[in-house]
């Protein structure tokens, strides 16, 4: 990831993207995306593999317990011919003990060969799969990288076809100012036309030349309640 | 959501009191140019690829900038660009860019309130900076 970063740096220091051309060449591209598809291949190859295996080593798990289980049942039958006094037949059935407890050793070993091998393929997995997400976030990177430059590309070209270029940021604020400048326009009109709407503004002329509708009806209030004392 | 959609979408959309003017730019790539309502002077280009939806709105291009400040205003951009809702700070070619990236699973909603958060802080950023510029 290191690496294409820093390519995609060192190709914006120049000046080479102003028209918006791949930093990674096309080729590096395709040489990304053949990694990603080998590693993707190695991914799936080494799941079949540890599948087949780990579904080898439960058939081997099976085989040994079954040869366990046969050794311990026969062991009950060698006690019952010895308890019998049949040391031919209890010999026999010991042939048969060893005969299992032989096969059982040797599953056992073949299947500890066979686990760790399978450690070994899982640890192979884990890697190829931590590759594959490295890869494909280069690949989204380099991929995102293009896109942009390609985009904004596409947008001066269009711009510039439009008008004679792409208006300054100065010109930019200039005009946000203006439309600024107008809503404040439009809220100061509204807000004065709401209060003649309401005769808020005739309230105020009223005040301000010293006729106080509210301190009238006030004043007359009290003068009524002078009038007619309390008795 | 793509960008036919995204453009049929928009037209006949508001969002907080806002509408949405769409006009596709001619070319290779789905460009969409979206002008905000009440923001009309930093419109917003959309465009959708497989793994995000990137929104961008052009500040200004480094040759308008006071070279002798160039450091301190990168310093305060980078300042900036965390805290400032849904839009982060770049520079593509020679142009610095206010941009936000929207996951392709993203709603209509999620879509109009980066567009207009986009192009408000478009504005915002541009006043902000006026003394940087030459």
């Amino acid at each position: 990831m290191r690496s294409v970063l820093n390519k995609i740096l060192t190709a914006m220091r120049g000046s080479v993207n102003e028209l918006g051309e791949a930093v990674v060449d096309s080729q590096g591209n395709r040489i990304l995306e053949q990694e990603l598809r080998d590693s993707e291949q190695e991914l799936k190859q080494a799941k079949q593999e540890l599948a087949a295996l780990m579904a080898e080593s439960a058939s081997l798990a099976r085989q040994i317990r079954s040869e366990q289980d046969s050794a311990s049942k026969r062991e009950q039958d060698a006690r019952k011919a010895i308890t019998a006094g049949q040391e031919e037949l209890a010999r026999e059935v010991a042939e048969r003990i060893v005969g299992h407890e032989r096969r059982g050793a040797e599953l056992t070993q073949t299947r500890e060969i066979l686990q760790q091998r399978i450690d070994s393929i899982k640890e192979r997995v884990q890697r190829a799969e931590k590759q594959l997400a490295d890869y494909r976030r280069e690949l989204q990177v380099v991929k995102t990288n293009e896109r942009v430059l390609r985009t904004t590309a596409q947008i001066d070209t269009n711009i510039n076809s439009q008008q004679s270029s792409l208006s300054t940021a100065k010109e930019t604020l200039e005009r946000i100012r203006e439309r600024q400048a107008r809503e404040e326009d439009r809220q100061t009109a509204s807000a004065s036309l709401e209060k003649e709407l309401t005769g808020a503004d005739l309230d105020e002329k009223l005040k301000a030349a010293g006729i106080d509708g509210e301190q009238d009806a006030v004043d007359s209030v009290l003068a009524r309640l002078k009038d007619k004392p309390a008795q | 959501m793509d960008i036919q959609t995204l453009t049929l979408t928009l037209g006949d959309s508001t969002h907080a009191g806002r509408t949405f003017d769409v006009m596709p730019i001619a070319g290779e790539e789905p460009v969409l140019q979206v002008t905000v309502s009440g923001a009309e002077e930093t419109p917003v280009y959309v465009t959708v690829t497989d793994t995000q939806i990137l929104c961008l709105a052009y500040l200004f291009e480094e040759q308008e900038l006071l070279p002798q400040r160039v450091n301190e205003l990168h310093e305060n951009m980078l300042r900036l660009s965390v805290p400032m809702p849904l839009s982060s700070l770049g520079k593509t070619g020679d142009h610095y860019v206010v941009y936000g990236a929207l996951s392709p699973t993203s709603g209509t909603a999620e879509i109009m309130q980066e567009l207009v958060t986009l192009a408000e802080n478009a504005i915002d950023l541009l006043q902000t900076f006026e003394d940087y510029l030459a």
